[in-house]
Order: structure tokens, then sequence, then C-alpha cells
């Protein structure tokens, strides 16, 4: 996933969830913006997960409140699963209650964007996510 | 026997009770009992019958109210609709948007390559570096960039055209909220009025009741941040409260 730079690969698999087809287009062309050109995307956590399951995947970016699996139950099913458990996943949400941010961090989401953000924000979390990792 | 109808026992009915009983005339002290007990059941009977009819005429009102069937079988389905429809508008805007920035990603991008491309060649000429067939090829390279940024810009210029004329989702979208604030509105008064008339108060808290939360506290966007402490305002927050707990 890492080139021998240790700058983070951006050909890895990344999945875009949000019931809502507008922001999945926004953080697709964010990243794409951003050099990543391996995109796919899911409307629910329920049709994520099984996505993720077949997939391969390197990245997650998921909105919480969707109506079938929400956000952080998504997370919750990923880092429970240990063929998945070490694939990050980054927030983009609405939801701003200070116990939902903890909520989230316990169950071991890597990054926790507020909406409304900018490209500035998202490129400085993932830049964090994968130091961190690297 | 001529008993006091005021509904209060006197002693002197008290005493010939007495008496009853102790001569072992229970029939006559029962029906004594119920003689004294008589008129405090008119009472009771009266006052039952009196707020029997004000229920009575009270729902009549409500039934004759056509305003509330409206508001259930007309207006409501309307705010539904007229709600669904700022969703479609602002989809439809968001995407129209987005058409027209993808549509002048590559434009900008194509513009940046061919000055790239030219740079070489143009930083020779700024060091009187460059030959003479250079210098010839030079100046096609630039002929080609001048023609192509022209073109480009006129394009980017309809497309960012196209972007401010797909805000105009905001005044519709505006509008519509309006009349269904409106219609809120005029629930929430229907309801008080409801609740004033069966004797409840409908004095509104001193605090603003909590909003309706889902699984996992779920709420949406807040709307009024600067008036709660439960929530963050700004990703700095965000970043503060994370970095706090060790995170």
């Amino acid at each position: 996933m890492f080139s021998l730079e240790g700058a983070l690969d951006k050909n890895m698999k990344v999945l875009v969830v949000d019931d809502f087809s507008t922001m999945r287009r926004i953080v697709k062309n964010l990243l794409r913006d951003l050099g990543f050109t391996n995109i796919s995307e899911a409307d629910d956590g329920s049709t994520a997960l099984p996505m993720l399951k077949e997939g391969s995947f390197d990245f997650v970016v998921t909105d919480w409140n969707m109506p079938g699996m929400q956000g952080i139950d998504l997370l919750k099913a990923i880092r429970a699963d240990a063929n998945l458990s070490h694939i990050p996943v980054l927030l983009i949400t609405a939801e701003a209650k200070k116990e939902q941010i903890v909520m989230a961090a316990q169950a071991g989401v890597n990054g926790y964007i507020v909406k409304p953000f900018t490209a500035a924000t998202l490129n400085a979390k993932l830049d964090k996510i994968f130091e961190r990792l690297g | 026997m001529s008993v006091d109808t005021g509904g209060h026992v006197s002693l002197e009915e008290a005493k010939l009770l007495v008496e009853y009983l102790e001569t072992g005339q229970q029939e006559k002290a029962d029906e004594l009992i119920a003689e004294i007990q008589n008129p405090i059941n008119s009472e009771l009977f009266a006052e039952i019958g009196k707020l029997t009819r004000q229920l009575h005429d009270s729902l009549n009102n409500f039934q004759l109210d056509s305003r509330l069937n409206d508001l259930a079988t007309a207006d409501i389905p309307d705010a539904k609709e007229r709600l669904n429809y700022v969703i479609t508008r602002t989809e439809e805007a968001a995407n129209k948007t987005m058409d027209a920035v993808e549509s002048i990603f590559p434009v900008v991008d194509t513009i940046q390559k061919q000055i790239k491309a030219v740079n070489p060649l143009w930083q020779k000429l700024m060091h009187n570096k460059l030959d003479l067939p250079e210098f010839k090829s030079l100046c096609i390279d630039i002929d080609i960039l001048l023609k192509t940024t022209d073109k480009e810009s006129v394009r980017m210029h309809d497309l960012m055209t196209d972007v401010l004329m797909a805000q105009d989702f905001q005044d519709l979208t505006g509008q519509v909220i309006r009349k269904v604030i409106d219609l809120v509105r005029e629930v929430e008064d229907s309801l008080i009025g409801m609740l004033t008339a069966f004797g409840i108060s409908s004095e509104s808290s001193s605090k603003p009741s909590k909003p309706k939360v889902g699984d996992n506290l779920v709420e949406g966007p807040i709307v009024n941040a600067a008036q709660r402490d439960d929530v963050v305002a700004d990703q700095d927050d965000v970043d503060d409260l994370l970095s706090s707990l060790g995170f």
C-alpha cells in the first residue's frame, strides 16, 4: 500500500459510502483531485459491508447518518471482522455532538470530519491518517 | 320524614340514625342514610351531566372545524410534497453545478499542461540561450497556447455562468420552505388550542424541549449550534476534542 518513499499509494482501492449521491460525487471528485484513481461507491452501510467483505479495499470514507446501517455501525462491523479490521476509516458527517465524536473515536475511527468541510481539511486528514499508519 | 336537602347531614339526622340502629331498625337506618346522601348524589350527577355536555360540544366543534380536517387531509400531504420538491431541486442544482465543475477541471488542466510544455523553451529565450529553430518552434507553441486559452476561456466563462444560474434553487426552495413553516405554525396553534380546550396547560416550558434523537444519538445537521453546549461548532473543535482525549 505504501511506496518506497513512505507516501501513500494513490492507486489504493477506496470505498465512499453516503446515502446522498451528491455527497458521494463531491467526495469522489475531491479524492480524484488528490490523485486517487480507484474509487467505488455504496449508498448505505448495509450495501458497503458486503462489498468490503468481497473486495480487498484499502480505505473507507463514510457518512454516519444512513437509513439501513449507520456509519458508526459499519465502522464497528469493520473493526470486528478479522479480515477488515486493518482498513482505515474516515467519517465525514453532519453529526456534531461531542458524545458522538467520542463514540466514533472509541470505536476505532481514524479521522472525523464535520460537514460542511473544505477540500483542504480532507487533504490534511488523509495525510494525517496515512502518516500515522506509515 | 323530612330531611335536610342541603346535602349536609344534621345533628338531628345523626341522632335519629343512632336511635334506629340502637333499636335494631336497620332498614330505616339505611333509608335515612340514602335520603341524606341523595342531594349529594344528585348534585354529582348534575355536574357530570354538565361536563358530558361540554365535552360533547367541544368534540362537535372540532368536527365542524374544517380547518383541522384540511390540515390533516390536504395541507400536511402538500407539505410533504413541498419538502420532497426541495430535495429534488437541491439535488438538481448540486448535479448541475458539479457537471459544470467537472467540465472545467480538464480545461484548466490542459492549459496548465500547455504552459508547462512551452516553459522550457521560453526560459531559454529569457536567458538569451535560444537558437533560431528553437525560437520558431517556440513561436508556434505559443501561438497554439494563445488560441487554446482564448477558446477555453470562453468555454469556462459559459460554464461559470451555468454554475451561477444553478444557484437559483435557493430562492425557489426558500419560498417553498417558508410555506411549510407557515403550515407548521398553524398545526402548532391548533394543537395548543386543543390542549387548552381540554384544560391542559399549554405553557411552553422555559427550557426548549430537546430535539428528537435516533439510534446512536443521531440527530442530523445542527441548526442552532450557538445555543447548545453539547455540540462542536467546526472542524477545529472536533480536532481539539479528539486530541484532548488522546486520539
